[in-house]
């Protein structure tokens, strides 16, 4: 259970970490990728031995396929809440793969692609503009009742 | 006209082929896991948006581009010495990916005004992905040599789709590797 949460952990750390190196620190999506994963990917396999064994095999795959999500273009998802979620929907994903696929190269790329596309479907999440707007929608839904009952009492006065 | 429908064409066989291969991918998920109520929900959740966003959602350009052979040329070249860093030297396929992408990212820094090195690192990444391919899959590098010019194949007519998504070079390798795959079984059967 707490592996599993590790793994998630890294999931969405390695996705944020990724997008701000490549949006806010602009350097560009394969090299901010390339960078944090060999480090990573490294530190793994020259020093394996501090790290829990169950977790060796799988911290590298998870950091490089989060890596992945973190690549995407501010044009296209800009709130650092969306990156998160598709980090992850892209670990849950991860977590869950399919044995009939191991060892395919590219299934990491696949899945980050699948947890981005999903959260890109849903507008509000793309960019902090759109985000603002639906909170106001969602809070006009919300209050909507309340002004309806209160314009008829004005009227009748 | 004929160019401007032929260019159609192309343009959604290669989305909609993209968009199976992911749905295949979703799909051996839910194969294997179906006993679980949530997780299966969870996948069909998925699938659908998943329809939508590639369908709906601005992130294909309208315009059809192809990127130029000579960029493509690097995809098979990543993959060989990926695939070598991995098995020969024994680095595991994530730090010979991540190397080869690293020392694939520092090449635009040679010459800062090139614009032709400034387009290499995409396809060296992009082929570094295949050359992560274990021997179970990739029984020697002839299997890696073609599916990596499957790959590149598909790098050059995808340009205008998917733009500024992270995964859409993975996507694009795990369709070469998949392809090349699906070949082979088929005529190893016959």
């Amino acid at each position: 259970m707490i592996y599993t949460a590790i793994l998630i952990f890294t999931g969405i750390f390695g996705s944020l970490l990724t997008y701000y190196f490549n949006n806010k620190l602009k350097l560009g999506g394969v090299l901010s990728s390339s960078l944090l994963s060999s480090i990573v990917a490294g530190f793994v396999h020259f020093f394996p031995s501090y790290i829990p064994q169950e977790l060796v095999s799988h911290i590298p795959l998870i950091f490089i396929g989060s890596s992945f999500v973190g690549m995407v273009s501010s044009n296209q998802l800009s709130t650092f809440i969306g990156v998160s979620l598709s980090g992850l929907v892209y670990s849950l994903i991860y977590i869950n793969t399919s044995k009939f696929f191991d060892g395919f190269g590219g299934a990491l790329g696949t899945s980050a692609c699948i947890s981005l596309l999903v959260i890109m479907s849903i507008p509000y999440l793309r960019s902090n503009h759109k985000m603002t707007l639906g909170i106001f929608q969602l809070r006009r839904m919300m209050f909507k009742e309340k002004r309806k009952r209160r314009h008829p009492k004005k009227l009748n006065d | 006209m004929s160019k401007i429908s032929s260019n159609r064409v192309i343009r959604y066989s290669s989305l909609v082929m993209l968009f199976i291969i992911q749905l295949l991918f979703l799909l051996a998920i839910f194969k294997e896991n179906n006993s679980t109520i949530a997780l299966s929900f969870f996948i069909v959740l998925i699938s659908f948006l998943l329809l939508f966003s590639f369908f709906k959602s601005p992130v294909h350009h309208n315009k059809l581009a192809y990127e130029k052979v000579y960029i493509a040329v690097w995809v098979p070249i990543g993959a060989v010495s990926c695939y070598f860093l991995n098995h020969q030297f024994g680095l595991g396929s994530v730090f010979s990916a991540s190397l080869v992408g690293l020392a694939g990212a520092l090449i635009p820094y040679l010459n800062k005004k090139s614009d032709y090195l400034s387009h290499l690192p995409p396809a060296i990444y992009c082929g570094s992905f295949v050359g992560m391919s274990n021997t179970r899959v990739a029984h020697d590098i002839y299997f890696i040599l073609a599916a990596s010019i499957c790959t590149a194949v598909l790098l050059i007519i995808s340009k205008s789709l998917l733009n500024g998504v992270g995964g859409k070079l993975g996507t694009l390798a795990f369709a070469g590797v998949a392809i090349t795959y699906l070949i082979l079984f088929l005529f190893s059967r016959a």
